[in-house]
């Protein structure tokens, strides 16, 4: 309940932000204005309007999260406004966890709002039936984004704002070249090995939220990889925000 | 004035019961905080070694010169620090559980508020926080706003609130849940006189319903008028707890006597080292340090035919006891350093 309170009012941050809005009108206008592109793409011009539109949905949520999420916490730590919180009855993991579901939720939102755009696009291209594989590819890039936003919350949570985008980019590339690393692993000596394969399991697996091939070509994925998926972005934000409650528990506020 | 440090780490006597933690709106006891610089690794004093029983249903004034400890004191008791050392309970409940902070109302130096919110938004918000449900925060939130002066503003985006604005919404956001213990860290800073004596009548109000009351403040009057005992900290070392009352009683009394004109009188000897003279326009003053030679001056000034027009017994005011006992802190510490 309690937490429901702060992400709501998290949420109502975000939504009354005129940068986040003004990102968001220019992520719609980018989605159309791609339409002018479409006849250099050789007939690939469905392809192209998918794959770009589903790629600004991925870079633009990032961009989100690196601006306000990386200085969620921070922010109210410096101005302050924590204090008001945490003089309340309220156990500061339920803190984050509200940071987290209200900015989370803004960024869904912000994902769903680009989704429904690029099929509005895609409608006006003909290609209506093309629905449930934009639906799904947002859908999936949304978790994506739950996930970078739980990282984003930690580091808030335990570090400055300049050095908290730096880890949460740091991370994003790094979970999103997993499997190369798990690769390149395979060509170093058993230990060394052992100790890569270890670090990239302890990062974000992304490219298991990356269905842009599939619906770039107006298919749909299995319901397996989506429930997959879902499970794995509630396990790990659930591992994220317990570390960064562990940490958060004994900080002083200043 | 003697300055007796309250140190004694055998108080409240070890093993209080469950019973006497509930007793107390707060209890410490040997309630520490030290901070640790970053790259120095260098050690600093918060607070060490409180012991500290606030009664239920008093108003106590927590009293220190900047950097004594007291904000440090108050966020250990609101859990936005946690102690080095030490046990605290709140409501009789350990500090450490946000249940202590259900029934507790908080307002802290220079409040700060979301200001993409208004007022009514930001109490709602805060009521519900502390559990009150949607409706109930509502209602509240109206009454509240009006109740400290903020009722036409209440839609208002708080960025455009003033200084003094934003500490009368702070003050009904301490307030808007009914807490049974109000802690509250300079209330009236930053206030003009009316915002000061706003916040003084609802301090007052608050402690007719039977709230407890803890609050730190540099304004002495303000701490004079308002609080039952007072705590005074100097250093991050509590140095006394005891009543106003008492405080001022312990202090030096002195009695003033008026006389008109300027006699041509000298103080005798045997006076000289408790009576003082003063000239001023058309009048003499004698200020007596000891009231039990009142008689021998009086005697004296008559036989030499002054006219005394009043004899005045002077308390000492709360401020000069309050730099009093900062200098004998000073003096201790200056002690403390040199045995070192």
């Amino acid at each position: 309940m309690t937490a429901a309170l702060i992400a709501r009012n998290t949420y109502r941050e975000a939504t009354r932000d005129r940068v986040l809005a003004g990102m968001t009108i220019a992520g719609v206008v980018f989605l159309v204005g791609v339409q002018g592109l479409t006849p250099l793409a050789l007939g690939e011009g469905k392809r192209l309007v998918v794959d770009l539109g589903l790629s600004a949905i991925s870079m633009l949520g990032l961009l989100v999260v690196l601006m306000v999420g990386t200085s969620l916490v921070a922010k109210e730590i410096e101005r302050r406004t924590i204090f008001t919180l945490l003089s309340r009855p309220i156990a500061r993991p339920t803190y984050l966890v509200g940071k987290w579901a209200g900015l989370a939720g803004s960024v869904c939102t912000i994902a769903a709002l680009l989704g429904l755009a690029l099929w509005l696009v895609l409608c006006a291209r003909g290609q209506a039936s093309w629905g449930p594989a934009v639906l799904q590819a947002t859908y999936l890039a949304s978790l994506e984004l739950a996930v970078i936003t739980a990282v984003a919350v930690m580091f808030s949570a335990l570090s400055t704002p300049v050095l908290s985008a730096l880890y949460t980019l740091g991370l994003y590339c790094a979970g999103q070249w997993s499997y190369d690393l798990r690769t390149l692993a395979a060509q170093f000596p058993p230990g060394l090995r052992a100790i890569i394969e270890a670090l990239t399991n302890v990062m974000p697996n992304l490219p298991l939220f990356n269905m842009r091939e599939l619906a770039s070509e107006g298919l749909t994925t299995s319901p397996l990889h989506l429930g997959i998926a879902t499970a794995y972005a509630a396990l790990y934000c659930g591992c994220v925000l317990a570390l960064a409650s562990a940490a958060f528990e004994s900080r002083d506020f200043k | 004035m003697q300055t007796s440090i309250v140190r004694s780490s055998n108080w409240p006597a070890p093993g209080r019961t469950e019973a006497e933690t509930q007793e107390s709106a707060i209890l410490t006891r040997g309630l520490t905080k030290s901070y640790r610089h970053n790259w120095t690794l260098k050690i600093s004093r918060g607070i060490e070694d409180l012991n500290l029983e606030v009664r239920r249903g008093e108003v106590m004034g927590f009293l220190g010169p900047n950097g004594a400890g007291k904000t440090t004191t108050l966020k250990l008791l609101v859990g936005l620090h946690k102690p080095t050392s030490g046990e605290a309970w709140v409501l009789g409940h350990p500090i450490v559980r946000p249940a202590c902070r259900k029934r507790l109302g908080f307002l802290p130096e220079q409040p700060y508020f979301y200001d993409y919110l208004s007022g009514i938004e930001y109490l709602e918000f805060a009521g519900q926080l502390s559990g009150l449900g949607g409706r109930d925060a509502q209602t509240k939130a109206k009454h509240w706003l009006g109740r400290v002066g903020l009722g036409e503003r209440a839609t208002l985006r708080l960025r455009k609130y003033s200084k003094g604005m934003l500490q009368r919404l702070g003050l009904a956001a301490a307030l808007l849940h009914d807490p049974e213990l109000l802690i509250l860290d300079e209330p009236m800073s930053g206030l003009d006189p009316f915002g000061r004596r706003d916040v003084r009548d609802l301090i007052l109000e608050q402690r007719e319903a039977g709230t407890t009351v803890l609050f730190s403040s540099h304004i002495l009057p303000d701490v004079e008028i308002l609080c039952d005992r007072v705590a005074i900290v100097m250093r991050g070392l509590l140095q006394r707890i005891a009543t106003v009352g008492e405080l001022v009683q312990s202090g030096e009394q002195r009695i003033e006597i008026r006389c008109t004109g300027n006699p041509e009188l000298v103080v005798p000897p045997a006076l000289a080292d408790c009576l003082e003279r003063r000239i001023r326009p058309h009048e003499t003053v004698f200020l007596l340090s000891r009231d039990s030679r009142l008689h021998e001056v009086l005697a004296w000034l008559l036989q030499g035919g002054v006219d005394v027009r009043a004899v005045t017994p002077q308390r000492a005011s709360l401020e000069e006891l309050f730099m009093a006992t900062a200098e004998g802190a000073d003096v201790t510490h200056a002690d403390e350093r040199r045995s070192a």
